[in-house]
């Protein structure tokens, strides 16, 4: 009793609990090339400067790079020793990285004939995932959007999307919300008949003309209303977070509330604007120093802007939930 | 969520009915910016038709909205609106139940703001199982092909149809295979799920009695 009350008292308080059940924090975006790396080898240092612990796990087995953004050349332990269950226990593979409280997971030596997990071997990752010694551990995702990426994606309801100001960024992006969308949303109907609907709808030329994720809740709702309160509930609960990465003017800010808007007309859901980063040379630099900016470059803009993320992931983890509003 | 046809002009413009001149002002400069023809946010999304359809509801909101005198009848009206409808609906239920507080409620009841970093600890029912059915990315199917449990009890499990499940010894191993299967601690969760399906138990059979008699 005394522990479980004890265990309360320190989740009330924010604070790690002493299981180490760590906050999940996915990260993807559809697009490859958009920073998706950057911004988390940044905020993860950049939590790691504000005294967190922090562990970064490179989720992208066929693309690995986050170890060199957090100035590790070359892992002697890698996520794929897991995927091909030479090691059982995820917490032997973390790393130091050379920035105290962070350290990595990389994800390098990936077996080329199967990279990915089988997915009884990912529902373990997940697991093993919650359990290590941290109080932020950050997934870096690969880019597309097929199945291994938006399940890693589904580990929180409020994963975090990076963009950049460009059409094929924001496309894809797009595409990776309608796919983690209705992806949700088909595990989350109970009746086979309308889990097919789903998929039909998953369909964008779909022959019965569902067209939108509005109009694919009329549909369920029409069909049976407590499928439709479901949809609906599994709407309200996922809530994306948005990063514009690579801002050069006041119109590249604002595409994050655009965006936030398009979401809530069109998926009907609210996503949150957590922040962007500015275009700076500085970046380019840091990265070929394979050294994270904020390590480097602290008191450049760009830094700056990260760390005004990472105190807001901050302030989301401590209110438990995402915070609306203004950047 | 309601669709664009039934959103009042505050919903339209996303801003509130206490909204500032200069909300109002910067909501519309947005929605304007956003649905414009070349938007970047814009452009893959709605057609160049619905996005012409939206910037007409956009401007008619801005048009009574902008305008302190139709704005206050224009408020009246919703004001009607609202004393004439039903019941305010209830809330829905959180995708993801938060735990009871601790022992007899000395504690502050835990927010509900920690309900979306579900830990996988406390009290469990079939929603809450089901939450982290989603977060694996596994369909019921798959919880059948690897536990070997048919689909349909799987399902009566989350909907917690407990009248129409087997007995209490076997709804605990299934609770358990279910919930190692998802990646959670089978055992707490079932102790946790089963208080829930004796209790419902004990009650069906008391009825039963009492209807025997």
């Amino acid at each position: 009793m005394g522990d479980k009350l004890s265990k309360l008292a320190t989740r009330l308080r924010g604070e790690p609990s002493s299981s180490g059940r760590a906050q999940l924090i996915p990260v993807g975006g559809g697009k490859g090339g958009v920073g998706k790396s950057f911004i988390v080898a940044n905020l993860a240092a950049s939590l790691a400067r504000m005294g967190h612990r922090v562990v970064a796990v490179d989720g992208d087995l066929e693309g690995a790079n986050l170890h060199t953004c957090v100035g590790i050349s070359r892992p002697r332990a890698s996520l794929a020793d897991f995927v091909a269950q030479r090691e059982e226990d995820l917490g032997k593979l973390v790393l130091d990285t050379p920035i105290p409280n962070l350290q990595l997971i990389a994800a390098t030596d990936g077996n080329l004939a199967t990279p990915q997990p089988k997915q009884s071997r990912r529902v373990r990752l997940m697991r093993e995932l919650r359990e290590l010694d941290a109080e932020f551990v950050f997934l870096d995702l690969g880019a597309g959007t097929h199945a291994a990426v938006m399940d890693y994606f589904m580990i929180g309801d409020d994963g975090v999307i990076v963009i950049m100001p460009e059409p094929t960024s924001v496309e894809n992006a797009y595409g990776f919300v309608r796919a983690a969308f209705y992806r949700r949303l088909r595990l989350a109907m109970a009746s086979h008949d309308m889990r097919e609907i789903v998929t039909i709808a998953m369909d964008q030329r779909n022959e019965r003309g569902i067209r939108t994720p509005l109009e694919l809740l009329h549909e369920i709702q029409t069909l049976d209303p407590s499928e439709g309160a479901r949809f609906v509930e599994t709407m309200r609960a996922f809530r994306p977070r948005i990063v514009i990465n690579g801002v050069r003017t006041a119109e590249d800010i604002k595409l994050g509330f655009s965006i936030q808007s398009v979401c809530r007309k069109y998926f009907g859901i609210e996503a949150e604007y957590l922040g962007y980063v500015n275009h700076d040379e500085l970046v380019r630099r840091s990265i070929r120093a394979r050294r994270p900016l904020i390590d480097v470059y602290p008191r450049s803009d760009a830094a700056i802007y990260i760390s005004r993320i990472a105190r807001k992931l901050l302030a989301d983890a401590e209110a438990g939930q995402p915070h609306e509003g203004s950047v | 969520m309601k669709p664009l046809s039934d959103q009042n002009h505050y919903e339209i413009l996303e801003t509130h009915p206490t909204a500032t001149k200069d909300e109002i002002e910067r909501a519309y400069r947005l929605a304007l910016a956003t649905y414009s023809d070349d938007s970047l946010a814009g452009y893959s999304i709605f057609s160049k038709g619905d996005a012409a359809a939206l910037r007409e509801r956009i401007e008619a909101a801005y048009r009574v909205l902008s305008d302190s005198r139709m704005r206050r009848e224009y408020d009246a009206t919703l004001e009607v609106d609202r004393e004439e409808d039903l019941p305010p609906a209830k809330p829905s239920a959180p995708l993801i139940p938060v735990e009871p507080a601790g022992a007899e409620g000395s504690l502050p009841s835990q927010a509900p703001a920690f309900a979306h970093i579900d830990d996988g600890v406390g009290e469990f029912d079939g929603e809450r199982l089901r939450h982290f059915r989603i977060r694996c990315g596994m369909e019921i199917e798959d919880i059948a092909r690897v536990t070997k449990i048919g689909p349909t009890y799987l399902r009566f499990i989350e909907e917690e149809r407990f009248a129409d499940l087997p007995d209490p010894v076997y709804v605990r191993g299934f609770v358990t295979a279910y919930a190692n299967c998802v990646g959670l601690e089978g055992k707490d969760v079932a102790a946790s799920y089963m208080k829930r399906f004796e209790n419902d138990h004990r009650e069906r059979r008391r009825g039963r009695f009492f209807e025997s008699r």
